[in-house]
């Protein structure tokens, strides 16, 4: 009993003499400064939004094209198969740099719905560097089977240019449809 | 002067016959222009320039088919015109479009516009596999007989 009665007087000593009296405080407050610190770290963003990091909105500023181009909501987008350019340093008519636009493209159209119209939209590819990986978007209206080479948007279309290594897609409008469409 | 005067209407009318606009075969080409845009346009360009590679030039080149013996036909049953889901009468009038907006230079003086109901029989033989062999023979049909 005596001998336990020397080692907590030992230990008791050894605390006393290898600490100041207000160290507590000044752990208590490292502790509480990295508790609030810590969602501000990457690691606890990733794990609150995990479908991605939000993009800033990007309209085209007039209501006749409205809609957000981050989006896939976005009308041009109904027959998008892709990443959009917009969320990859690019536009939605312009690809990112270090990218080549692919001069072959899948055209379909789309219905505006500022003014009901349809637009022919041409969903040029930008080519030569690897997947942006940005806001996939999957819609794929009008789409037709593989038989139909040239109304299928599965395949790669980065044709004709230096690379076919595809990054993201754009969604270029080059004409106005007329009533009947096929 | 009265006979200059009379002249000058006769004139006119006839520079109307000749505008770009009117073109043999194409009854309309607004809807000519928008079908090009939807079934050619992505593979052939908006100029048809095309490529060696993938998809052969159309500008300064299509109307040379029609030069030469089965030319005629071959454009009526290459896949991309044979299998293009447009009806007759729509398809024939594409193809007319796109010989004079691409290679007016070469349409003979003497051609006949295709009519849908020769497009329609044509597209129900269309070339598979073989297309790049009979258009390689037609080429060299007609490149032999150049001018240059």
């Amino acid at each position: 009993m005596a001998g336990m009665d020397t080692f907590a007087e030992r230990l008791t000593r050894t605390i006393a003499r290898g600490t100041s009296r207000r160290s507590l405080l000044a752990k208590l407050g490292l502790g509480m400064t990295g508790a609030a610190a810590f969602p501000v770290l990457p690691v606890a963003r990733a794990a609150t939004h995990p479908e991605g990091p939000a993009h800033q909105t990007v309209t085209s500023g007039t209501i006749q094209d409205p809609g957000d181009r981050t989006t896939c909501d976005y009308w041009r987008y109904c027959a998008i198969d892709g990443f959009l350019c917009t969320c990859c340093g690019g536009a939605v008519n312009q690809c990112p740099p270090g990218t080549e636009m692919s001069p072959i493209t899948w055209i379909g159209t789309c219905t505006n719905p500022a003014d009901n119209r349809a637009y022919i939209i041409s969903y040029n590819d930008c080519c030569g560097t690897s997947s942006c990986g940005q806001c996939l978007c999957n819609r794929n209206e009008g789409d037709r089977p593989q038989v139909r080479t040239q109304s299928n948007n599965d395949y790669n279309w980065c044709l004709g240019t230096g690379s076919s290594v595809y990054n993201c897609s754009t969604a270029v409008i080059v004409g106005v449809a007329l009533d009947h469409p096929r | 002067m009265t006979v200059r005067i009379r002249l000058l209407p006769i004139l006119g009318l006839a520079l109307i016959g000749a505008a770009p606009g009117t073109m043999p075969g194409v009854p309309d080409a607004e809807q000519a222009t928008a079908d090009y845009m939807l079934k050619c346009q992505g593979c052939h360009r908006p100029d048809g320039s095309g490529d060696d590679r993938s998809n052969p030039p159309m500008r300064g080149m299509v109307a040379r088919f029609l030069t030469v013996p089965g030319g005629r036909e071959f454009l009526g049953r290459v896949p991309g015109v044979a299998t293009t889901n447009l009806d007759d009468a729509r398809l024939a009038q594409l193809l007319n479009w796109t010989l004079y907006r691409f290679d007016a230079g070469h349409v003979p003086r003497d051609f006949h516009p295709y009519t849908p109901a020769e497009v329609g029989s044509l597209r129900q033989n269309p070339l598979r596999l073989d297309r790049q062999a009979v258009r390689a023979r037609l080429v060299a049909r007609f490149a032999q007989t150049d001018q240059f």
